[in-house]
């Protein structure tokens, strides 16, 4: 069982590291293991495993925005962004949805700066994993652009009858 | 989004991930596939391009970013690390997070196959707790791995008091494999 840590009460991220911001050489681990389960599974296993990191790995992400509604999605999108190397993203929210706004997504900047080859469907991650993490707060969220910068809105969940569309989400490139 | 600030939160949750869909060998696979000769491919070229010299690049970058408490010795003959407080394995340790049965692996994961690619051979002992040594040697240098405090000075991990734990420590001699050990 994954477990927040001991300052969880406090910090909005519930794992927490001693450093500011990760490395971003991260980012290359991840891209690589998508691409990885996208040769071993396929788009439907990749998207499995999108779903499985939301529902299981962020649990404790998930009950805090149960708990807190938007304004807990909200706190926790600038802790988030803010420990991540290079991220430029506004956060704003209502009472009844947060919009990020990322000018510059901090994992397409480094992996092209890198040189290093983008799985297309890499941006298709933020709407699996939030969906999976936003579904059972009782909020949705839908997705818009892609490929360095893009536009995330986390609502309440009867507020949205439209489905997302994928197509809306770019393929990413070098 | 996947943040690169918990990445080793969810590098660990994977690895059980690929276990319970493919066994050991698919988390085998994805060491070697997916982060030796894909995300680290950077260190794949500067090591074989350099030898010793281009670990010392490389692990000083790298260990540097993730503010890792370390000491690096270099010889013409061997590369030296003495990892105090590994960044990852204390990130989990922090954060109660354990979803694979040995984390510690993944390094001989896939830093064993990519030296081997290069000519090298490694030899490695870590205590499940953030503290690990290797030194890395040329495959055709059959030169034993040093004793404590002889390579390495003080700075060698093994002369910490708290390097024997009730852990299990896990050893390596000569290895490219991250199963080729003995547990003790």
């Amino acid at each position: 069982m994954n477990q927040p840590n001991a300052s969880s009460s406090r910090d909005p991220l519930p794992y927490a590291d001693t450093k500011p911001v990760g490395a971003a050489d991260f980012y290359l681990a991840i891209n690589a293991t998508f691409r990885f389960v996208l040769g071993k599974f396929g788009i439907e296993g990749l998207r499995q495993y999108w779903t499985d990191l939301g529902v299981k790995y962020f649990a404790p992400v998930t009950a805090r925005w149960s708990a807190g509604g938007p304004p807990a999605v909200a706190e926790y999108w600038r802790a988030f962004f803010a420990a991540e190397p290079g991220a430029e993203v506004s956060v704003s929210e209502s009472k009844d949805a947060v919009t990020l706004d990322v000018k510059v997504c901090p994992a397409i900047k480094h992996l092209r700066a890198q040189g290093r080859e983008i799985v297309p469907c890499f941006c298709q991650h933020c709407y699996f994993i939030g969906e999976a993490m936003a579904a059972p707060a009782d909020m949705t969220v839908r997705i818009e652009g892609g490929n360095g910068s893009c536009r995330q809105t986390f609502s309440r969940r009867a507020a949205v009858t439209a489905p997302q569309d994928l197509a809306q989400i770019k393929e990413a490139r070098c | 989004m996947l943040g690169s600030y918990d990445f080793c939160g969810h590098y660990e949750w994977t690895f059980e991930w690929f276990r319970a869909r493919g066994g050991e060998p698919l988390v085998r696979e994805y060491w070697d596939e997916a982060i030796a000769k894909d995300s680290q491919t950077h260190a794949a070229a500067l090591i074989s391009a350099k030898g010793i010299a281009g670990m010392k690049e490389y692990w000083a970058h790298t260990l540097a970013e993730e503010a890792a408490g370390y000491h690096c010795t270099a010889t013409e003959k061997v590369f030296r690390i003495d990892m105090h407080e590994c960044p990852s394995k204390g990130f989990l340790i922090r954060n109660g997070l354990a979803q694979y049965h040995d984390y510690c692996d993944h390094c001989m994961g896939w830093i064993g196959p990519m030296l081997k690619r290069a000519g090298f051979v490694v030899d490695h002992q870590h205590n499940h707790c953030g503290k690990c040594w290797w030194e890395i040697r040329a495959t055709s240098d059959a030169a034993p791995p040093s004793e404590p405090g002889k390579l390495s000075g003080e700075p060698d991990v093994r002369l910490r008091a708290d390097w024997e734990q009730p852990t299990p420590l896990d050893t390596f001699r000569r290895a490219n494999d991250p199963d080729d050990k003995t547990t003790s």
